[in-house]
């Protein structure tokens, strides 16, 4: 069953069944186009609104809590339509949502489960489990599977149990885990991550590995840049650690150093 | 992506007063992944003739290799160098003979001709000349390089200030292209001296 909640845009102003003796109201639906091939019309909307997943997101957990990471490079095909998308998305002050597919999707069903998130602390008096929220949200996208929608999302927090991190795609999948990366750069940042990572970093250790990782994604990947944003989730809450550009950050990892001309002349005279 | 995007490339060449300026990006990539930072894609025929060849990598070093043995040859016959204007002439009827297998590149011609006139020209993948009068681009930042020339070119400009020119041209179209750009290699043409520079870009 199709969770609509958030796709109904106002509320029946009619109310039923007091003065119209008998009428059952319809269940929520919307018009279909006139179309000789309607299948053919959905597949090609669907991959009309397909975006590509040109992005680079990671997020790992440590001893003090959960490193959030990701670039700002938003492209269409070879176009780069802008270098300063938030890919990270505050879901609330406790939780984390990284963005990687179609931004539009990512930022609604985000703001949902924000919603969901906050309906759940008024009824049960209680904070709910990143657990929790990430199985609503993995829920809902499993009930709109093969509609087109592009989610590949992760979501940190820290919770009773500590810190959490969840990977949930629009295919429905989710999965628990300490290491996660998505997108076109992801297996580049995982090179860096997999290889710098232990257990026992310190905040510090942490941001700066996660930091690397994003750059060394930008300088591979074509269709990641712009700014690599870390975040750091602890059990006051999140927190944005940097936000640096990446195009100052290579020249920070590589000064230049300007070669004598003694040495520019031996260069030439080489093969 | 087609196959003029699969290794990525931006070049542009203007013109000022009494000289050139010829410049490419440096990066080499297959799709999306980047290979190379290093990538030269402006090549010397001689000390007044230029040309930068962009699209399909492999195509562009092949041309590139049979057109410098074809001016080897005609030095040697003419005891003179090619003008730049024959040169262009032998590079669209070289690209033509394939009409119906193509190499996919499109080159991008600079020189100083008779009494050291400034010349460029670039040619689509099948060798249609395209001459101007003061800037000619080719790449997938191609339509990003025409916005940035049409708006910073001014004509009759001397040496430096053609290096900034071209230099800021390059270098806003290249940050709004995926698939190009890691740094910048300028050629500045007079006809007394060849000023080539490194630029430093953004590395993403």
């Amino acid at each position: 069953m199709l969770d609509t909640t958030a796709l109904e845009s106002f509320p029946s102003l009619i109310s039923h069944g007091i003065n119209v003796a008998g009428e059952i109201s319809a269940p929520p639906s919307f018009q279909l186009p006139n179309s000789n091939d309607f299948d053919g019309f959905v597949k090609e909307t669907i991959q009309m609104v397909k975006p590509a997943k040109g992005t680079t997101t990671l997020a790992f957990i440590f001893k003090e809590g959960v490193m959030v990471a990701a670039d700002s490079r938003a492209s269409m095909g070879g176009y780069i339509s802008s270098q300063s998308v938030k890919k990270i998305i505050e879901i609330n002050p406790y939780m984390l949502g990284t963005m990687a597919g179609g931004a539009a999707d990512c930022q609604f069903w985000h703001r949902n489960l924000g919603i969901k998130c906050r309906l759940h602390e008024l009824a049960n008096k209680r904070r709910i489990s990143v657990t929790g929220a990430s199985k609503l949200l993995a829920n809902i996208l499993y009930s709109y599977r093969g509609m087109g929608l592009s989610v590949g999302t992760m979501i940190a927090g820290w919770d009773e149990t500590g810190p959490g991190l969840y990977y949930v795609d629009s295919e429905g999948g989710r999965l628990k885990g300490n290491r996660f990366s998505v997108g076109s750069g992801s297996p580049y940042a995982y090179g860096v991550l997999d290889s710098g990572y232990k257990y026992d970093m310190s905040v510090e250790e942490a941001s700066e590995l996660a930091r690397r990782a994003i750059y060394h994604a930008t300088f591979r990947d074509g269709a990641s840049g712009g700014v690599a944003s870390v975040y750091y989730v602890g059990p006051t809450g999140w927190k944005k650690l940097s936000g640096d550009d990446v195009g100052e950050l290579h020249y920070h990892y590589n000064p230049v150093t300007p070669s004598t001309v003694e040495q520019e002349m031996v260069e030439a005279a080489g093969p | 992506m087609s196959i003029f995007e699969y290794n990525g490339s931006a070049l542009v060449a203007m013109v000022g007063k009494n000289c050139f300026a010829i410049a490419s990006d440096r990066r080499l990539g297959v799709q999306l992944q980047t290979i190379a930072t290093d990538f030269q894609r402006i090549s010397k025929i001689h000390d007044k003739l230029f040309i930068g060849l962009s699209g399909l990598a492999t195509d562009s070093q092949t041309l590139y290799q049979r057109l410098v043995f074809r001016h080897k040859l005609y030095q040697l016959r003419e005891e003179c160098d090619m003008k730049p204007e024959t040169f262009a002439s032998l590079v669209s009827s070289m690209q033509y003979e394939k009409r119906f297998g193509p190499y996919f590149c499109q080159p991008v011609i600079a020189g100083l001709g008779d009494d050291d006139k400034p010349f460029i020209c670039t040619m689509d993948a099948i060798g249609a000349k395209e001459l101007a009068k003061d800037f000619v681009v080719a790449g997938t930042a191609s339509e990003s390089l025409y916005g940035a020339c049409e708006s910073m070119f001014k004509p009759d400009m001397e040496a430096e200030e053609l290096f900034e020119t071209i230099s800021q041209a390059l270098l806003s179209s290249v940050d709004r292209d995926c698939l190009s750009g890691w740094g910048g290699h300028v050629y500045v043409v007079t006809p007394t001296e060849v000023k080539e520079r490194i630029l430093k870009g953004r590395m993403d």
